[in-house]
């Protein structure tokens, strides 16, 4: 293994963590406002954030594409902004990890807070919590384990975006080139050895979350002692 | 002393209540179902309302027609629960502070609650290795710390078996002798809130059925059936004067000298009890009867009350304690002994039919 062999890994690393960030800044108060509110136009907002579940990568990249494109209002304002593109740079490569892992951290989050007992935050309030305090104290250590088992899945799958990527991202080496992007060039170009070691390195780390998540958001089981 | 007026809705069933009271603890019973539980949580902010306006002590809490309607976090209003609540990933300590109010010399001291609870040895421990009874122990103390203006009490017993019970009434009793603190207690159990009030409300229906002490609620024919369903009992305050051939002998508290034989009593002399008496296990008898009798207690009083329904009677008779005692007769056992208000009357039970705890 070379460095070379390195760099798509730490690319993909970083923008996982990077993607896995913009997605709980995103999600963590959508989820919130999901989990606790019931406001017009909720249910539409929760089938658009899961839809990167179930929608081809392909179409997901094109409406990215569509929006945030170099000739889109967004894009542009952007450009106008930071002076580089949104698309075919590392910024694309995040927009793309964040949302394969968007879904995951907002359905998580949310069936986690929906876990929580609302007597208990009931039970806050006649202590004289505010919403904001109930929502630190109560809410948040309690579905804790099921957030961050969200967070982790949501990492495991910006890590291995192949489809959406490639879309907005390019397939630049040293870049926008991720390591499931170079799995594909190593095998295009017989670079066999290559494509195995990354292979190995992906599954490894999926293999790890898995166990990670089952093992440790596992939800608690209550132990009750006598009532 | 508590104002209040309340109207809400939940569903097609309507809740209207509108009374005063005068004394700093009452309780409110009756068959489930009648709004009682939708009231606290009115009062406390966790259930909308129609209309509601609430005074304490001549503070006005809430008042929708004025626009004043706090949400439940700044009412300082306390609530126990009927299951405890506490916050399982907090210790003992922690529940207990979550609520404390900052200002010292505001509302009851850390450690006074602490002691009168008995909880100093659980603060360490986590809610669920606390038992049923400990639990509830801590849930009162966190509404007491919270400094609360006013205490309300969901069926804070309900959860817990009788013998549980009747460890903690005593510490509702500390609780709202030492801070006189207004205080409702919700509960379908006569009994409970007999222990801790002699200002009742009774709830139906979602309508007030009845308010005063237990004499009053059972001079209505309409309320007896409401009062058999919520267990009618009688709790007379007394003290153990001494015990005799395997009896306790305790001294009703009030102006005569009533006493009363109890089996199954083992408090020491000089101790506190409270003397339940169900009014299904008193005989009533006019005087003089015989020595033929097995019956231990026999004990004089005046008529003060009868009450006919078509399905049951209840006599009211003042035996010269602090409470009247209630019994429940045939109807043609009131004719057949020609019994009317103001008559010398004995009231018979056997010591095995009279608890003291």
């Amino acid at each position: 293994m070379t460095p070379e062999t390195w760099t798509p890994l730490l690319l993909s690393l970083e923008y996982a963590s990077l993607g896995l960030a913009l997605a709980m800044a995103l999600g963590l108060p959508l989820a919130t406002a999901l989990a606790l509110g019931r406001w017009p136009g909720r249910d539409v907002v929760e089938v658009v954030v899961t839809a990167p579940l179930i929608l081809p990568p392909t179409v997901l990249g094109y409406y990215l594409l569509v929006a945030l494109g170099r000739s889109s209002p967004l894009g542009q304002a952007w450009e106008g902004l930071t002076g580089s593109s949104l698309v075919f740079t590392p910024t694309g490569c995040v927009l793309a990890a964040g949302l394969a892992a968007l879904p995951f951290v907002v359905t998580a989050t949310r069936r986690a807070m929906e876990e929580v007992d609302p007597r208990l935050l009931a039970a806050a309030a006649t202590l004289g919590a505010g919403p904001w305090r109930r929502f630190r104290t109560i809410l948040l250590p309690l579905a804790r384990r099921g957030i961050a088992g969200g967070c982790i899945l949501g990492f495991a799958k910006a890590l291995g975006d192949f489809g959406v990527t490639l879309m907005v991202a390019g397939n630049i080496p040293g870049l926008t080139q991720t390591a499931p992007l170079a799995i594909y060039d190593a095998m295009l170009s017989g670079q066999d050895g290559r494509a195995a070691g990354l292979a190995a390195f992906l599954t490894a780390v999926g293999l790890a979350v898995l166990w990670l998540v089952n093992r440790w958001a596992r939800p608690q089981r209550p132990r009750d002692g006598a009532t | 002393m508590i104002d209040l007026d309340l109207r809400l809705h939940r569903g097609a069933f309507p809740l209207t209540v509108s009374i005063h009271l005068a004394g700093a603890a009452t309780g409110i019973f009756g068959p489930s179902g009648s709004g009682k539980s939708s009231l606290l949580h009115a009062l406390a902010g966790l259930l909308p309302v129609d209309a509601l306006r609430l005074v304490v002590g001549g503070e006005v809490l809430v008042d929708t027609a004025a626009d004043l309607t706090p949400p439940a976090h700044q009412r300082r209003i306390g609530l126990v629960f009927q299951d405890h609540r506490l916050f399982p990933h907090l210790s003992i300590a922690d529940n207990l502070r979550y609520g404390l109010r900052a200002p010292a010399g505001r509302g009851p001291a850390w450690q006074e609650v602490i002691d009168l609870l008995d909880i100093g040895d659980l603060l360490d421990r986590r809610p669920e290795h606390c038992s049923g009874g400990q639990r509830q122990r801590v849930a009162l103390g966190r509404a007491l710390l919270a400094a609360p203006r006013l205490l309300l009490l969901d069926e804070p017993l309900a959860s817990l078996d009788r013998g549980l019970k009747r460890q903690i009434l005593p510490y509702l009793r500390r609780i709202r002798d030492r801070w006189q603190m207004p205080l409702l207690v919700v509960s379908h159990d006569l009994e409970e809130v007999l222990s801790l009030s002699d200002e009742l409300l009774l709830l139906a229906n979602g309508q007030v059925a009845g308010q005063g002490d237990l004499m009053h609620l059972a001079s209505d024919p309409a309320r007896l059936e409401l009062l058999h369903d919520a267990g009618l009992v009688c709790l007379m305050p007394g003290i153990v004067d001494h015990h005799a051939d395997g009896l306790a002998w305790v001294r009703l508290t009030g102006p005569g000298h009533a006493h009363l034989a109890c089996a199954n009593c083992t408090a020491p002399v000089g101790s506190p009890v409270e003397v339940l008496l169900h009014p299904d296990d008193l005989i009533l008898a006019r005087p003089p009867i015989g020595e033929a009798l097995s019956l231990t207690n026999r004990l004089p009083g005046r008529i003060l009350q009868i009450t006919r329904s078509p399905s049951r009677c209840l006599v009211a008779v003042d035996l010269g304690a602090d409470r009247p005692v209630l019994a429940e007769v045939a109807e043609r056992a009131i004719t057949a002994l020609g019994l009317t208000i103001g008559d010398e009357i004995l009231v018979l039970a056997k010591a095995q039919a009279v608890q003291a705890r």
